[in-house]
């Protein structure tokens, strides 16, 4: 311990530079997330969006990113010349030395940050000091970790500052690569398996190379895990995959809710095309049989076409988010299609055959809510208060991440709203709005206060002027609850003598202009 | 009989400092070392010289574990190399012509800092050293010339009084000035410690080393005693009555025989006063005169050197 201690030391004699500078932006984030919580920062836009909320974070990001390749670098893993490696140096101490060090200027200065974002939003630190702990660890793993490792088979910042933009270009490829495979932008796939070789991959790299120093073997081994990370993108079946994931509801048991073709209204007359090589096609659908108590979320949705002139196209596996509730009885399911293949068969009757990848969950501790004065406590959610800026809405604070899983229900014929000049009549008693806020995943998160609006819209007026919300209001009934995961399957539909060019998607939106009518 | 050299073994092992057996190094295709078998008693003042790209610097990064050997095996204070790390340089004081220093330091912040590393720091001798090498210690190490920066390694690898003393090439573009410093701080740590130097500088090398290897393509051509090699080697001009009429096949142990009239001149390998004026009679018949100079350090590898490439 003397000499982790001795260690660290000299390290933060020579990088407390770095180091200050850190704790700096850390100090400009904490401030900038407290002026974010202002309301009229959700309506800002475009570059000045970016200087407010991302910015910071980059920011605060590449000065973590320094501190630990400049603490790692000290004492340079990389050559044959440094004095350090004749010299007495416990390998685990040396080790211990340079986390401890990570861990103060970079974790230490978050965590004080995020108590004290915690106690300006009115929330007890004390009572989440699990979780103010838990949230540094996938910042360690997926933030600082790769970094270490990159550090350690490096001399210089600037060499990993290369190593660094050689990764960026290496993502955009996987990226690339990821969407022109079709349904790898669905399936999870390998993902987790992919993030665990190369966590794993960078943890015994750093190890290797504290024990042994054998960099160019390290280098080898990262440039490895790139390449099977590359290669389990390549060959993995993703469509096996969803099959096992979502296999076929059993319709003798029932289905989870039925969908029918719902005939196009004004057929397209004529269209222009804006760029692009995708087109979006709609298939509108009437929804009934979603069981009181139940919610249906379509994740993704495949569809092969087919025309009589030959050409058959399918779009394989695409990610959707469609909700559908209790009562609602319109959707549409949107596929993407490549503007080549479209062109050839818009005006001939096809035939599309659907998949739809479901998961069914139970809408289950609904309790009433009727919204208070000023600032309150919505149960399981944490400080909210209603905002009038622009519309009627809940805007909340929680505490470390926002709830899991969170379905905020209203009569908007309740509405407690005044009217205002362009409001239509009020909709009728039982025409509902819904908002459903569901966060599953454990990325990194640097803010211990997570801000987000509670704004429910009505589901099924697509295309049509349904009934305008007034929005929330002091002493608006509001239902929470909490839905919860009950099965996941897939349903199959198929629709023949549909002419594409009559649900070509995208009117009033940048890309094609449809006109329609008789 | 197998017990007894194991015995032999152990004793070896026991008194020698380094020891290498067969060591081997590649790099790629090029054999930096091959089959290096090095003894360095303990006590000993051994210099390791050779021409460049030898294997010397090879030599060391392998015993410092700085380096894995490909083959063979070497120990340093009877520890195998590969196992050596940490605590093991509590012992060990390395300083290379081209170690990177921590240039951020200031001269008194690096011996400051290295200071906790070892129990046995000496501060007196710290004190000491900074006074004999005259180090400013409120210097940065980056704004030292290059011989105040080896003085600074120096004394940073000399005041725990390590048994073992490695130099790599310490003595590489110094001023005879700070050489002669050096060389002064180092034979005051003679007595204590093993010291095990690679140079090109043979003749300050001469001036105090008790043992000399010489190693040629990765190869130890020769290693032994200074006093020994020194003695084993002469110039020798024998001065014939009449021009020597047809050639004779010399002595193995002649380098460089040359003949001018009636003079011929040659480097005795193994000189013995009776037994090399014997070989001279029996080549030439009675000659005339015969004389026997010593040689330099240098005159002597130089001679090796070149006899080793002609005979390639």
């Amino acid at each position: 311990m003397k000499q982790v201690w001795h260690i660290f030391r000299k390290d933060v004699r020579h990088y407390w530079r770095e180091g200050a500078v850190s704790i700096l932006l850390m100090a400009a984030f904490a401030w900038n997330e407290v002026r974010r919580w202002n309301p009229a920062d959700a309506y800002v836009f475009g570059f000045n969006r970016f200087l407010s909320t991302g910015l910071p974070i980059i920011l605060l990001m590449l000065s973590w990113w320094l501190v630990v390749a400049r603490v790692v670098q000290g004492e340079s893993l990389v050559g044959d010349r440094q004095f350090w490696i004749t010299r007495p140096y416990e390998w685990k101490k040396l080790l211990a030395a340079k986390v401890l060090f990570v861990l103060l200027f970079v974790n230490l200065p978050l965590l004080i940050a995020d108590v004290f974002l915690l106690a300006r939003a009115g929330f007890m630190p004390g009572a989440y000091v699990r979780g103010l702990l838990w949230m540094q660890v996938p910042i360690l793993l997926f933030l600082l970790l790769p970094v270490a490792a990159l550090a350690t088979v490096t001399a210089t910042v600037v060499q990993m500052l290369l190593a660094l933009l050689a990764i960026a270009l290496y993502m955009i490829g996987i990226a690339a690569l990821s969407s022109e495979i079709p349904s790898a932008d669905f399936s999870s796939g390998t993902e987790d398996l992919q993030g665990a070789v190369l966590i794993g991959t960078c943890l015994a790299v750093l190890m290797w190379q504290y024990h042994q120093r054998r960099t160019l073997r390290s280098r080898w081994v990262l440039g490895g895990a790139a390449v099977v990370v590359l290669f389990m993108i390549v060959v993995t079946p993703y469509r096996q995959l969803v099959a096992r994931e979502y296999p076929q509801f059993d319709a003798s048991r029932g289905l989870p809710l039925r969908l029918e073709l719902r005939p196009i209204e004004t057929p397209v007359t004529r269209e222009d095309y804006y760029d692009g090589n995708d087109v979006e096609i709609q298939i509108p659908l009437n929804v009934s049989g979603v069981a009181n108590e139940s919610i249906v979320r379509v994740n993704g949705v495949m569809s092969v076409i087919e025309s009589p002139a030959g050409p058959r196209w399918d779009t394989g596996w695409q990610s959707n988010g469609v909700t559908l509730f209790p009562g609602q009885k319109r959707t549409e399911i949107t596929l993407n299609l490549k503007r080549k293949i479209y062109d050839r068969i818009k005006m001939l009757p096809v035939r599309i055959r659907l998949s739809l990848a479901l998961t069914v969950f139970l809408d289950k501790d609904q309790q009433k809510f009727v919204v208070p004065r000023g600032e309150f406590v919505m149960p399981g959610v944490g400080r909210c208060a209603v905002r009038s800026e622009y519309t009627n809405l809940i805007h909340c604070r929680s505490a470390l991440r926002q709830p899991a899983s969170l379905l905020v229900t209203t009569d908007i014929s309740e509405t407690t709203c005044p009217a205002t000049q362009f409001d239509d009549a009020l909709a009728a008693h039982g025409t509902m709005a819904h908002d459903w806020n569901s966060n599953a995943d454990s990325g990194p998160e640097f803010s211990s206060v997570q801000s987000f609006d509670l704004n429910p819209t009505v589901d099924d007026r697509y295309g049509d002027s349904g009934p305008s919300a007034r929005g929330i209001c002091r002493g608006t009934p509001l239902i929470l609850s909490r839905p919860e995961f009950l099965q996941r399957g897939r349903i199959e539909l198929e629709f023949n003598g549909l002419r594409l060019l009559d649900y070509r998607g995208g009117i009033g939106q940048l890309g094609p202009i449809v006109l329609r009518g008789r | 009989m197998s017990q007894a050299i194991i015995q032999t073994t152990t004793s070896q092992e026991e008194t020698s400092a380094i020891r290498t057996e067969n060591l081997t190094k590649k790099f790629g295709r090029v054999h930096a070392l091959a089959g290096l078998n090095l003894n360095v008693a303990e006590g000993a003042v051994y210099a390791l010289v050779g021409p460049n790209g030898a294997g010397k610097t090879t030599a060391i990064k392998i015993l410092m574990n700085i380096f894995g050997p490909t083959h063979g095996r070497a120990q340093v204070l009877g520890m195998e190399s590969t196992q050596i790390a940490g605590r093991a340089f509590t012992s060990i004081g390395y300083v290379s012509e081209n170690q990177q220093l921590p240039e951020w330091m200031r001269v008194g912040g690096l011996l400051a800092y290295l200071r906790p590393f070892y129990p046995s720091w000496d501060r007196d001798l710290e004190k000491e050293l900074v006074k004999q090498f005259d180090l400013p210690l409120d210097r940065k190490l980056r704004h030292l010339s290059r011989g105040m920066r080896m003085k600074a390694a120096l004394a940073s690898a000399l005041a725990y009084h390590p048994k073992l003393i490695v130099l790599d090439e310490p003595f590489t573009g110094l001023d005879p000035l700070v050489r002669d410093e050096l060389i002064e701080g180092l034979l005051d740590r003679a007595e204590e410690s093993t010291i095990f130097i690679s140079s090109h500088d043979l003749a300050e090398i001469e001036s105090f080393a008790s043992h000399v290897g010489y190693l040629e393509d990765g190869r130890l051509r020769l290693s032994e005693e200074l006093a020994v090699l020194v003695e084993r080697f002469r110039e020798v001009e024998v001065t014939l009555n009449a021009p020597p009429t047809a050639p004779s096949k010399a002595p193995d142990s002649w380098l460089h025989v040359s003949a001018s009239a009636a003079v011929v001149r040659f480097v005795e390998s193994r000189f013995d006063r009776e037994r090399t004026s014997g070989e001279v009679r029996n080549l030439f018949g009675e000659v005339r005169d015969i004389t026997y100079s010593p040689m330099s350090l240098r005159s002597i590898f130089l001679a090796m050197a070149k006899a080793g490439r002609n005979a390639q």
